[in-house]
């Protein structure tokens, strides 16, 4: 199950003669050391698989380039005693601190906000820290996100849907900024928006959308989500919807989208993301009608 | 920036055609399959039976409406389907010229057909 | 950083008991619109034989309907046809923002829908070939 071993006496100071053998004791030590920490974790299992019921199994994806053992991916199998309440993450952290160290995940807030643990649950893209484990049937299978290159075990290389959230210009940019006041939002155009603001960019509607896996340069569901929250922001102008409506009009862009409805399923936040996607369909629609 | 938006781009006026041509489509694709398959079956087709069908204006002008709209929707789609499959640049554009082509080839042997039936266009 | 691992297209053939009813539809509607745009052209080929002439033309058409493989195969193409086009018309209510909530009923419905005309139609079809 693990590849790692404590190292902390690895600066342990030594006789710089008798080197070799010193090295030899060492590895020898390190082997025995490895051995103990292996029966002791068979044990452990086996004393979890007797309790049966309080415990939950996880198959989780193991990938990491820098270790021999580890660069021909793998699922390892790990025993969580389980409580109620207990979530997937909740899972993971107890797998990492008590099996396995070198378990390598991405994790913040635990409670849905910082968009960190998108994973690839039971073949469903969902927020680790959102998803209990008693809702899973077992053994719970954990892969990274896909489509998405893996950097080492859950972790998955982001910068490409980072780049398309960049590429919609995500931030609020009113043409005209009122002059010692608060820039005020009508309630309705806030109820408009209300769901789009939602984003917490963890990429897991990116990841299950079928054309942006075929289509390198396709925009995908968020950031054509995060592009719909500003171009329906009133407060920022009509030459700036205009501008927003440009880039979402690229070949690459709204049109893209099959109406496959994975992003809207998948979504941890329940954005209706393909209902705004279709929205900006026909919203380009008619400001092209009008100037035709 | 702004000279672009006098105009439709590529991808607002494909999606927007693609969906006319559907509901287009949507009632002459069935009424097509109605009329030859379960008022006339597809058994007792003869040439003359297409002449005299042809020889109203009415049915003729549908027929090729029929024949354009069903390839644009059709060729149409592949090429979404291509470009969903992240083909792109000249393979793109080698494909679309390809798939141009096709389609001219396919509507004039189409109106040929038509032609010969009607003899003629019949007005 | 240095390296990471592609796992290709994982998720999109394995893993097709998990695909959601709009994946269906989406894998059925591309599907039927091949074959559709592949019988348009054969269909407008084998048309074109009244390019040649009237008999010719005639029993081009005949000696293929007489033909029970092509009888059936006519059974499969109004099943594709029935299907894109209900599919088709579900897809036109999504593009107009209608009914997004009903999306996979609506996709089960013409699944349904698809499967009772074509029975319905079998005997229509195969009539004085058996």
């Amino acid at each position: 199950m693990s590849t790692q071993v404590p190292q902390a006496e690895e600066t342990e100071e030594q006789p710089a003669e008798e080197k070799a053998s010193v090295q030899e004791k060492r590895k020898q030590k390190k082997q025995e050391r490895r051995e103990k920490v292996e029966r002791a974790k068979q044990t452990l299992e086996q004393e979890r698989d007797l309790s049966g019921e309080d415990t939950y199994a996880l198959k989780v994806f193991r990938y990491d380039p820098e270790v021999a053992a580890k660069q021909e991916p793998r699922f390892d199998e790990f025993h969580v005693p389980f409580h109620k309440g207990m979530t997937v993450l909740d899972a993971l952290m107890y797998a990492r601190d008590h099996y396995d160290a070198s378990l390598t995940f991405r994790h913040s807030c635990r409670q849905a906000v910082c968009g960190s643990d998108a994973l690839f649950i039971n073949g469903r893209q969902r927020l680790g820290c959102q998803t209990q484990l008693s809702d899973l049937e077992q053994p719970v299978r954990i892969e990274p996100l896909p489509h998405q290159e893996v950097v080492k075990d859950l972790v998955v290389d982001m910068e490409h849907f980072y780049d398309q959230m960049e590429a919609v210009e995500p931030y609020f940019d009113a043409e005209e900024t009122p002059e010692g006041e608060e820039q005020r939002q009508s309630r309705e155009n806030h109820e408009k928006v209300k769901m789009s603001t939602r984003c917490i960019w963890c990429g897991a509607c990116m990841s299950s959308c079928n054309i942006a896996a075929g289509d390198n340069q396709y925009l995908g569901p968020a950031a054509i989500n995060k592009a719909y929250r500003f171009a329906m922001d009133e407060r920022e102008g009509e030459n700036r919807k205009e501008h927003r409506m440009e880039i979402l009009e690229q070949e690459h862009g709204v049109w893209r989208c099959q109406t496959q409805f994975s992003c809207t399923e998948v979504c941890p936040k329940d954005i209706p993301l393909t209902e705004h996607i279709q929205e900006l369909k026909r919203e380009a629609v008619k400001s092209n009608l009008k100037f035709w | 920036m702004a000279e672009r938006y006098s105009s439709f781009q590529g991808g607002t006026q494909r999606w927007l055609w693609q969906r006319i041509t559907a509901a287009f489509l949507v009632v002459v694709l069935a009424f097509h399959f109605f009329l030859l398959h379960f008022v006339n079956h597809a058994s007792e087709v003869t040439f003359g039976m297409s002449e005299a069908r042809m020889q109203t204006l009415t049915y003729f002008s549908l027929m090729i409406l029929f024949l354009i709209t069903a390839t644009f929707h059709g060729v149409n789609g592949v090429y979404n389907a291509l470009v969903n499959q992240g083909l792109t640049g000249q393979k793109l554009t080698a494909v679309k010229w390809t798939l141009i082509v096709a389609s001219a080839l396919l509507i004039v042997q189409g109106v040929r057909t038509a032609l010969t039936w009607a003899g003629g266009v019949p007005i | 950083m240095s390296q990471s691992y592609n796992r290709g297209l994982i998720e999109d053939f394995g893993r097709w008991r998990e695909f959601t009813a709009g994946m269906w539809a989406w894998i059925f509607h591309k599907f039927t619109g091949w074959v559709l745009v592949g019988y348009l052209f054969t269909h407008i080929a084998v048309l074109s034989t009244a390019l040649t002439g009237e008999a010719a033309y005639t029993t081009t058409i005949q000696a293929l309907e007489s033909l029970l493989v092509v009888r059936i195969l006519e059974v499969g193409l109004l099943a594709v046809a029935v299907f894109h086009i209900l599919n088709g018309l579900r897809l036109l209510l999504v593009d107009l923002g209608v009914g997004l909530e009903a999306q996979d009923k609506s996709f089960y419905a013409s699944l349904v829908l698809t499967g009772a005309i074509v029975v319905a139609s079998v005997p229509t079809f195969v009539a004085e070939v058996l």
